[in-house]
């Protein structure tokens, strides 16, 4: 009689506290909820430079960590990964700053066209931290933080895709086990460890769900080229005090050249008498020191990408016995 | 003193349960292994250096969510260093257009390769050693095991080097809160991800925290010595035996020229010039004035030499369109032929013995040749012998010191420089003009 209830009742209670430990267990680590508004399939009306505006904290904020410029830096570095030219978040708070916005909440009333005048930008990242909070007590540890985030495209005033999200690190009273609650509570009392932690979370989720460009870009990538480069060095040739090296390198047109001496010395300039050829010399000095280095020419274009080519019919060695 | 304090602990009666459970503790949090090395060259690393992150090797197709992650992870935090992150989009896509889509083989490229192919000036190649995650009913466990290792392209050396190991576990050694977690918790701690993303968080957290701030590297984290990579030492090497073989044919022609009893004044030139004369196309623009010194191109730079063909040779690079003809060529003792292959298609006018041309003939009635390679190794002008002779010309191997691969007889010097000009055209071999022995 007893031996059937017990197993019916006890079955399904189990499989509750399953159900409710996983529940539990899961909940705070869900995947964003992103709503993609317009998924350009023509790859040319993909956004291409992306500035990541400065986020705002619609919330108090009682610990002074500023969650939001956390959160703000963590999602810039994680965006990166992704196929899109990121302005540096300096260069964007310097360009802001220049036109005289400096008050964040006041940035994100901008039309598109003010802040593609302001940026020069195909599209802008808009975040604001609705609310964030850090909690430790008795067996409870908590850090949250729930933000809004969308992309502008800023040719067209569009709203690429938006997220609410609430990102949280939770420990406590059904946490598995007593290690885990106790180094929970010790790494949530690290404020702002805590914060980037719980930051670093939310910016990993909705990583994987922002739409990325990068295979449209594929074929258009293109390094400055160099043809050729040419030094005055030669095979076990070496080199003196005042001695100069020469170095002349063809390529493209109306960039910036330079060389480098193996790691030894980086940077120096190449002036470019006609188009597309770049010329320049070091001289070696009394106190320079390189046992054999080859020389590399470099040329940069606007958006910082190099080419590189190494002059491999000789290296750069220098006399120590003279030099010194 | 440690034991003592244990055994005390141990022995206290109604607290050894207790003291059993504090040892667990304390022994039972995730276990970590770093090992990590920089060199003192990184410091000079700045903002206008270029560092690229390469694709995570992986051994099986299992690991690449980890590897995936692994290198998301060492964007987000390599991008607070020093030095310039060439983006993720901007690496795959030049590695897809150079056909290089295999991890596995990146270790085995020169480094400088990586440096012209990426324009980077260091590279960071990675490895997924182990993903491991294995249950047994109350205990699971996660292994993690990486190797990353990040080298200078313009010399090789290795700027950091790091191996991390990172253990977790859930199971009765962190005290379950009750029966249905000391079952369920293992179970959940292998099968969520989001327990192998924030392993591997910490991991490259951990992993990247010296190469952001490599000034405050201790000495036992430092490399004691300037250490290359293997495969940039060998290529290196490489590098220093051509420039080594270039440097003693050069000494070669200069014998022979003090040697050369009497040349017409016409031909003899300035000592700046005096290894290669450069006939430039006239697209090409005009040197500045102080490079009239420099040497351009070399008869032993070809495409068919052996020490080049071992480094796999660059995409998309074009030679310059600079056809060298050595002056040397008029200042060369004669060399003996060693062995003649063939005549083939590209043969121009064969010369027999007897049927020079007087016009332009020497007294000691000496042909031209082109000369498109010369060699210390026998095995590698006989290599380029082959590949001409394959191709129909009429090429053989002359023995003076070194071995030089010569095409054709002629009377004449023009059908040499046409000839030459064909070669330089058809073959992309740079060669120049010289002077042969008949027979």
């Amino acid at each position: 009689m007893g031996y059937p209830f017990v197993s019916h009742s006890r079955i399904p209670l189990f499989l509750k506290l399953c159900i409710a430990y996983f529940g539990i267990v899961l909940a705070g680590c869900g995947t964003v909820d992103l709503e993609i508004h317009q998924g350009h399939t023509n790859s040319k009306m993909q956004p291409r430079s992306v500035a990541i505006l400065p986020f705002t904290l619609e919330d108090l904020d009682p610990e002074k960590v500023s969650p939001h410029e956390l959160f703000r830096a963590c999602f810039f570095n994680y965006f990166t990964y992704l196929g899109y030219v990121d302005m540096p978040l300096n260069t964007i708070d310097q360009k802001l700053n220049q036109a005289g916005l400096t008050d964040t909440n006041k940035i994100l009333e901008l039309s598109h066209n003010e802040l593609r005048e302001v940026l020069g930008v195909d599209a802008v990242i808009r975040g604001r931290v609705l609310s964030a909070g850090n909690f430790t007590g008795g067996i409870h540890a908590e850090t949250s933080i729930k933000a809004k985030i969308d992309m502008l495209d800023l040719r067209t005033g569009d709203i690429l895709w938006e997220t609410e999200h609430r990102e949280m690190t939770y420990s406590g009273i059904f946490s598995p086990t007593i290690v885990q609650i106790i180094q929970d509570q010790m790494d949530n009392v690290k404020v702002h460890q805590a914060y980037l932690k719980a930051a670093k979370i939310f910016s990993l989720n909705i990583m994987k769900e922002i739409p990325d460009p990068a295979d449209s870009w594929t074929e258009e990538i293109r390094l400055p080229k160099i043809t050729s480069i040419e030094t005055n060095l030669k095979p076990n040739l070496k080199l003196n005090s005042n001695d100069r090296i020469y170095v002349n390198m063809k390529g493209d047109p109306g960039l910036t050249g330079y060389f480098d001496i193996g790691s030894w010395k980086s940077n120096i300039p190449l002036k470019e008498i006609v188009p597309g050829l770049y010329t320049g010399s070091y001289t070696i000095k009394a106190s320079d020191d390189v046992s054999s280095s080859l020389i590399i020419g470099t040329l940069k274009n606007k958006n910082g990408l190099t080419g590189k080519k190494f002059y491999k019919d000789g290296m750069a060695q220098f006399n120590t016995a003279s030099t010194h | 003193m440690t034991l003592q304090t244990a055994k005390s602990i141990l022995n206290l009666g109604g607290y050894r349960y207790l003291g059993m459970l504090l040892l667990v503790i304390l022994v039972s949090g995730c276990a970590s292994d770093l090992q990590t090395k920089v060199a003192g060259n990184l410091n000079s690393l700045s903002k206008n250096q270029t560092v690229a992150i390469l694709p995570i090797e992986t051994s099986h197709s299992g690991q690449q969510e980890m590897a995936n992650m692994f290198r998301q992870g060492l964007y987000a935090n390599l991008k607070q260093s020093k030095f310039n992150l060439l983006e993720k989009y901007i690496v795959d896509g030049l590695l897809k257009q150079n056909k290089l889509d295999d991890p596995a083989g990146f270790l085995a490229i020169n480094p400088m390769q990586f440096g012209e192919i990426l324009g980077a000036d260091a590279i960071v190649f990675s490895r997924i050693n182990k993903v491991e995650r294995s249950y047994f009913v109350v205990h699971s466990s996660i292994e993690l095991s990486v190797s990353i290792q990040m080298v200078d392209t313009r010399t090789g050396e290795v700027l950091w080097r790091a191996e991390q190991t990172e253990q977790d576990f859930s199971g009765i050694g962190k005290i379950p809160t009750g029966i249905t977690t000391a079952l369920l918790a293992p179970i959940q701690f292998v099968t969520n991800k989001f327990n192998l993303r924030k392993m591997t968080s910490k991991m490259v957290d951990k992993l990247t925290a010296l190469v952001k701030n490599p000034e405050n590297a201790e000495k036992n984290s430092t490399f004691d010595t300037t250490v290359i990579a293997k495969n940039a030492t060998t290529d290196l090497k490489k590098i220093e035996e051509l420039q080594q073989l270039k440097a003693e044919w050069s000494r070669a022609l200069d014998l022979e020229a003090e040697n050369e009893p009497d040349l017409p004044n016409d031909v003899k030139q300035p000592a700046t010039q005096k290894e290669m004369l450069t006939l430039k196309t006239p697209s090409s623009p005009p040197a500045p004035e102080k490079m009239q010194e420099i040497q351009v191109g070399t008869p032993l730079d070809s495409d068919f030499h052996a020490v080049d063909a071992e480094m796999a040779p660059l995409p998309n690079v074009n030679k310059p369109q600079i056809m060298p003809v050595s002056l040397n060529a008029l200042n060369t003792t004669f060399a003996t032929p060693e062995k003649v292959e063939s005549r083939g298609k590209y043969s121009q006018r064969k010369i027999k013995p007897g049927t020079t041309n007087k016009k332009n003939a020497k007294p000691s009635s000496a042909l031209f040749t082109v000369q498109v390679g010369a060699y210390k190794t026998k095995a590698y002008a006989q290599s380029l012998l082959n590949k001409l002779v394959k191709k129909g010309y009429n090429a053989f191997v002359t023995h003076n010191k070194v071995y030089r691969v010569q095409v054709d007889k002629f009377a004449r010097k023009e059908d040499a420089l046409k000839l030459a000009q064909g070669i330089q055209q058809k073959e992309k071999l740079k060669n120049f003009v010289t002077r042969v022995q008949p027979g």
